[in-house]
């Protein structure tokens, strides 16, 4: 009689690094990012009575929710007044997120500067992302379902340094059917885009900063659900190069352990991962133990 | 002769109880209403929670275009194994008149977004315009109700009106306002005899919906006669719908509300869909009942953390676990009762017992929905499916026994004389859409009652003309 | 010329069909009742014997049924 109504979560992980190239140059882009996306969360928020929303902040030492507030601080829904003639969750949503975001950034620039060059955290904070999701999924009542995607608008870099961190959110989030979605502000990102590709999301480098409201309702707004109906833009070629484990740099060709399948760039005779001893390469490199691998 | 034509139309009649979602309830109102109701930011936004997915997505796209967009640019968003969607989808917005047809400069059909539903998108979306009329600033009420306070008080001010229905005991608390509705809906007639209200056939089937469907057809009712109470439509469903979108355990002002909307709130907290503590306490608390209204079947199971009570076993039995005089009123109307608990009632589903059901006008469907939607969570959770499929089916073969056959009245046309005879008057009767069989080997067809008169002219003025 | 009858069209599976021959065979409802048999599917009838046949297929289903659920009482 009643069809199943399912619920969907969306976690939005936003970097707010303030090492990011496009933040240093100019700082109120950061404003602009987060208008867009709080517009964003709550056109997702729109579209059905039983959809959820998360936010997320990944910053240089931490990662830390905006929204939904931790549930001591932070304003109650029934104490606020509207304005204007905004519908009250969306104000709400709004000022949870720029009030915790703003404690966030004074008490970072309390505890005095760090490093100029410093990478955002972001495989932890899409770890956080499942967390919640996982909790969630449990905290369900039986015979409800929930479709739960993770969004990530960034402006860094990605960085081979957080690459097995990396590689364990992706299959996890594939095991755990969240689609991974990412929207970078900057430049490519080779290992986001592999997520992306191994979870089923979408992946967007936007040309033009201005634009990112537009981008990320016209592209992102679809849940996956409905992607297959609507013409969005097609998979670009995924670069599927990974990360040695000794010295963190994306290798075409390297060594593999036989024994647990760790990537080098160099040939090692004890594996550092699980301290197997390989015999030295004989004189001819083929007829030895180590093995080339090749990844396109 | 006559007698039969009787049963015939009790028997072909639609049993069914519709009830309308919001969309096809817009659509019934006249274009300015409907316009007028665009003019509040409440009303664009329930508009939109039920529009079809795609269509949200155009809306979402088209929410910051100033100017009409070309329809085969619209067409091209979606890929083209979806056309069907597509136009299906174009239909519902233009009939809901969420955007028109408008030519492009250069003489392209385009689309243009109406732009009283548009600003009002945007002001809910991202804010700007005036507050919403009754979220006036109010002192922290001294005594707050909580939210499982609200939901009890408005499950037992709703059931108050259930259980009216069943003819129950309880049947103070209802007023003579709420009978009126009742009557109006066709959920209750009069007596014959002694003039007082009995259930009727829709009645049992609006007894079985889920509460939130119940109350949004109860609604429904009560809005049509709204005019007719000096009530202005528009102010009362922008209000049931700045209600829909209120937040639970939040006091609201009655500040700066009509004398009208005064009494429609009065209305609403009669049935409970609000909580006053008192008539003039210049606050109220919208309950689980109002919120997201509009939504009907949809939100059912979701938004209501009701326990369920039900277990159906394979042998046919059910369990209640309940110790509601209602609950164990509404499974009699389809269960032999066996015993009573003082919290357990136990029935068994028998073929008598469903057709009993099936005879005062309950669908299989509705049974069979019920029991799911008050299925104990026990037995949610080894499901799916939730109910044994074996009693779901055998419900389902009752209702179909009573339809081994189905009958229509008709004339018998037969031996033609020529092949060319028979096709032009089948022909003829095809095209007026009033055949129901016809076997040209044996040039034999039967046309429905009503039509018989028509072809029958036919026919004379054919033979003449042949003859 | 061609031949002109009033009456009800009844659309049935074949089971019942061969039920209702059956009846009107045997004159059980106390005369015969059918104008013309159309086809696998369809039958034409006299219309005044439709409430009687309604309750005896009614009939007929009440024997067919037994109690499925043990009562236990």
């Amino acid at each position: 009689m009643n069809e199943e109504v399912e619920a969907s979560l969306l976690v939005i992980v936003l970097d707010t690094n303030p090492g990011q190239r496009l933040v240093r140059e100019r700082t109120h882009i950061l404003t602009q990012c987060l208008e867009s996306v709080i517009a964003f969360a709550n056109s997702h928020l729109m579209l059905k009575s039983t959809n959820k929303l998360a936010v997320l902040a990944c910053h240089t030492r931490s990662t830390e929710f905006l929204f939904p507030p931790p549930s001591a601080c932070g304003t109650q829904v029934a104490m606020l007044r509207q304005q204007d003639g905004q519908y009250e969750l969306f104000t709400h949503v709004e000022k949870t997120i720029r009030q915790n975001l703003q404690q966030l950034v004074i008490r970072d620039a309390r505890s005095g500067p760090i490093g100029s060059v410093c990478e955002s955290l972001l495989a932890g904070a899409l770890a956080m992302a499942l967390c919640y999701i996982h909790r969630l999924e449990q905290e369900l009542s039986a015979g409800r379902k929930m479709n739960s995607r993770i969004l990530v608008v960034t402006g860094s870099a990605d960085s081979a340094s957080q690459y097995m961190s990396y590689m364990n959110v992706f299959f996890t989030a594939q095991k755990q059917n969240v689609t991974l979605d990412v929207c970078s502000l900057d430049r490519d990102m080779g290992l986001l885009q592999q997520g992306c590709d191994i979870t089923g999301g979408l992946y967007l480098r936007i040309p033009q900063l201005q634009g990112l409201l537009q981008y990320l309702l016209w592209v992102f707004l679809p849940e996956p659900t409905i992607r297959k109906q609507l013409v969005l833009p097609p998979p670009v070629k995924v670069d599927y190069r990974a990360a040695c484990f000794c010295h963190r740099e994306l290798i075409d060709i390297g060594y593999v352990c036989s024994v647990c399948l760790s990537i080098f760039c160099k040939f090692s005779p004890i594996c550092t991962t699980c301290h197997t001893v390989f015999k030295t390469p004989g004189p001819l490199p083929t007829k030895s133990k180590k093995k080339k691998i090749k990844l396109s | 002769m006559a007698e039969a034509s009787k049963v015939i139309k009790i028997t072909l009649q639609s049993k069914n109880l519709q009830c309308k979602n919001l969309h096809d309830y817009l659509k019934t109102l006249p274009t300015e209403i409907l316009d007028r109701l665009y003019n509040h930011p409440t009303t664009c936004l329930a508009v939109y929670r039920e529009l079809p997915e795609i269509a949200q997505h155009y809306v979402i796209r088209i929410l910051f275009v100033e100017q009409p967009v070309p329809q085969a640019v619209v067409a091209s968003w979606v890929s083209q194994a979806y056309s069907k969607e597509h136009n299906e989808v174009a239909q519902v917005l233009s009939s809901l008149r969420v955007w028109q047809e408008a030519a492009i400069p250069g003489g392209l059909p385009g689309w243009i977004m109406n732009s009283a539903f548009k600003r009002n998108m945007k002001i809910a979306l991202l804010g700007g315009g005036k507050p919403w009329s009754m979220s006036s600033q109010l002192e922290t009420d001294s005594k707050p109700r909580d939210i499982p306070y609200l939901d009890s008080y408005a499950m037992e001010r709703w059931e108050c009106v259930l259980h009216y229905m069943v003819g129950s005991q309880q049947q103070e608390g209802i007023s003579a306002d709420a009978v009126r509705i009742l009557l109006h809906a066709g959920l209750m007639k009069r007596d014959e005899d002694d003039g007082s209200p009995v259930i009727t056939r829709e009645g049992f089937q609006f007894l079985l919906l889920d509460t939130p469907s119940q109350v949004w057809y109860f609604i429904l009712q009560y809005l049509d006669t709204v005019e007719s109470r000096g009530l202005d439509l528009v102010d009362c469903l922008t209000f049931l719908f700045q209600l829909s979108f209120s937040t639970m355990g939040k006091d609201y002002s009655t500040e700066g509300m009509s004398d009208g909307l005064l009494v429609f709130l009065q209305h609403l907290r009669e049935f409970g869909l609000v909580y006053q503590r008192k008539r003039k306490a210049g606050r109220f608390y919208p309950t689980r009942l109002a919120l997201n209204i509009a939504s009907g079947q949809s939100r059912s199971q979701l938004d209501m953390n009701r326990e369920g009570y039900i277990v159906v076993e394979t042998n046919y039995r059910v369990y209640a676990y309940t110790d509601s005089n209602l609950q164990v009123a509404l499974l009699g109307l389809f269960c032999e009762l066996m015993y009573r608990f003082p919290n357990l009632a136990v029935g068994i589903l028998t073929r008598d017992s469903v057709r009993q059901a099936l005879k005062s006008g309950i669908t299989a469907e509705q049974i069979v929905g019920f029991l799911r939607l008050h299925a104990h969570h026990r037995m949610v959770a080894v499901g799916p499916p939730v109910l044994p499929p074996t009693v779901v089916d055998q419900i389902k073969l009752w209702e179909n026994e009573r339809n081994r056959f189905t009958f229509s009245e008709g004339i018998l046309y037969s031996q033609f004389l020529s092949q060319a005879d028979f096709e032009v008057l089948r022909d003829h009767a095809q095209d007026l859409g009033v055949l129901t069989w016809q076997n040209p080997q044996r040039r034999t067809m039967v046309v429905t009652r009503s039509g018989h008169e028509e072809v029958k002219r036919f026919w004379k003025r054919y033979s003449k003309g042949a003859g | 010329m061609v031949n002109v009858m009033k009456g009800i069209l009844i659309e049935c599976d074949q089971a019942m069909k061969q039920f209702l021959l059956h009846l009107d065979e045997t004159v059980a409802l106390g005369r015969k009742f059918i104008i013309q048999d159309l086809d696998e599917r369809h039958l034409f009838i006299s219309a005044d014997i439709l409430e009687t046949l309604q309750a005896r297929v009614d009939d007929l289903m009440d024997q067919i049924s037994f109690p499925l659920a043990d009562r236990g009482l």
